[in-house]
């Protein structure tokens, strides 16, 4: 019989956090190497947990995009729920959708300069394309207790409505190796999250719903309470700073091109970059000062750091994540060998 | 057309009377209508849950039985009316809004069980 190995978080308490459900991260190689289809090898992890999971399947060598709008290495391509071995047929399995490189869709997508200059001909996805679901949910996967949300970033138990946020750069680093922070999600992320930027079929949105420098949570002051005290596995700060200095790097603008998170204001105010202030909305606005991030401090413009200081210094510069502590991925995770 | 739907406490009453045909000492236990208070149900469908549990309670090692109503699709969209009334009892403001609600799906009800009879039809079939 076929073998593959998982990248399993087991549901319970781990690492000082509440995982809500297992979660269980799969390399598309090792799917094609032990001779089985995606979806044989879905079943396959379903059948091996008797309780509820989320299980995600990455293509490495593809690219995706932040909810920030930065390119990077590595794709969730397909994600499905799980309960008590099995997959509900109607609405437990989903794929994410390819995008084909066009001239018309940088015009509209112009974040996506980073995919030419960095990524040339690799695959892109990011959520799922709508037609393929059989009616219009959100970008979720359920069976059973499981939800697997957001294109694969956010999990719950509905029963125990426990939750828990996994955003793509933390989850790559548990495809990878190397340490992730494991906290809880805090009021700047809350904050950043909603930031995103226009894209058809994104994670969150299926279509062009919000531009950069506009909030997708336009609920004031109280957006940093949204997912404050749920926990979450995010990549090192220092992960975080080089991708997006990538992309800044590509001529990318925070609220032009990228998205207007804490984060990438940070990095961008840290190094000098160039931030198009004006183009963020008041409701943006009104949501970054709730978390300290002001124009006037975004204007101080300091002495300029190079990119090895902020990479250095990523913990201090960038905010977020609250109780945080850095484990290294394989505390987090156990890996377990799947018969197919 | 009066005979097409029927009436929540006759569709409680058929649901009571096919589990006490076969398991008069053992109530039937119903979760997930707990909120239906005014409803009319699918009548060609009262008569095969009625049936449905009349079968599954005269089954050979049977104890008793469950019937659980959950939502077909897990992601429901829900309209909220919040309402002002004042105190003679007019509704002096009502705001509408919506809330999308997840809920788990069948899997959750059937852990461990083996024998799953599925006879729904289609999602967007009657």
């Amino acid at each position: 019989m076929a073998t593959f190995p998982a990248r399993v978080i087991p549901e319970g308490e781990r690492c000082g956090i509440l995982v809500p459900l297992t979660i269980v991260y799969l390399d598309k190689r090792d799917i094609e190497g032990a001779g089985l289809s995606i979806d044989e090898a879905i079943h396959a992890v379903a059948r091996s947990i008797p309780g509820p999971a989320g299980i995600n399947v990455f293509d490495m060598e593809a690219v995706t995009t932040t909810s920030d709008g930065v390119m990077i290495e590595g794709a969730i391509i397909r994600m499905a729920a799980s309960d008590g071995g099995r997959i509900n047929p109607d609405f437990g399995m989903l794929s994410m959708a390819e995008i084909e490189d066009s001239d018309e869709l940088l015009a509209v997508e112009p974040h996506l300069i980073q995919w030419r200059k960095r990524f040339p001909g690799r695959r892109l996805f990011r959520g799922p394309d709508p037609k393929t679901k059989l009616i219009p949910v959100h970008n979720v996967v359920i069976t059973g207790r499981a939800s697997n949300n957001n294109s694969a970033t956010e999990m719950m138990n509905i029963v125990t409505m426990e939750e828990i946020i996994l955003p793509i750069l933390g989850q790559l680093t548990c495809m990878k190796g190397g340490p992730v922070l494991v906290g809880m999600v805090g009021e700047v992320i809350s904050v950043g999250i909603g930031m995103t930027i226009a894209e058809q079929y994104g994670r969150v949105f299926p279509s062009r719903q919000f531009k950069p420098g506009e909030t997708a949570h336009g609920s004031g002051a109280y957006a940093k309470t949204l997912k404050k005290n749920i926990p979450c596995v995010v990549c090192d700060k220092a992960v975080l700073a080089e991708q997006t200095i990538a992309a800044l790097d590509c001529g990318c603008v925070p609220a032009r091109e990228l998205g207007c998170s804490p984060a990438v204001l940070s990095i961008a105010r840290a190094m000098g970059y160039p931030m198009a202030l004006d183009r963020i909305t008041a409701g943006a606005w009104e949501e970054l000062e709730s978390v300290g991030i002001t124009r006037t401090w975004l204007e101080e413009h300091p002495t300029p750091m190079t990119r090895e200081e902020v990479l250095a210094k990523a913990d201090g510069i960038i905010p977020g994540v609250e109780r945080a502590r850095r484990v290294a991925s394989s505390e987090l995770l156990e890996m377990r060998e799947i018969d197919g | 057309m009066r005979l097409m739907h029927t009436k929540l406490p006759e569709f409680l009453d058929k649901m009571n009377a096919a589990n006490d045909k076969h398991l008069p000492d053992h109530r039937l236990t119903i979760r997930g209508m707990e909120n239906l208070r005014t409803v009319k149900m699918q009548s060609l469908r009262t008569g095969r849950l009625e049936n449905e549990v009349e079968e599954i309670a005269s089954m050979e090692g049977i104890d008793h039985v469950e019937l659980v109503m959950m939502p077909r699709v897990p992601e429901t969209m829900h309209t909220v009316v919040i309402k002002g009334i004042a105190a003679d009892g007019t509704v002096k403001k009502a705001i509408l809004d919506t809330i999308n609600v997840l809920h788990p799906t069948e899997e959750a009800e059937l852990i461990g069980c083996e024998e799953i009879d599925d006879r729904r039809p289609p999602i967007g079939k009657h």
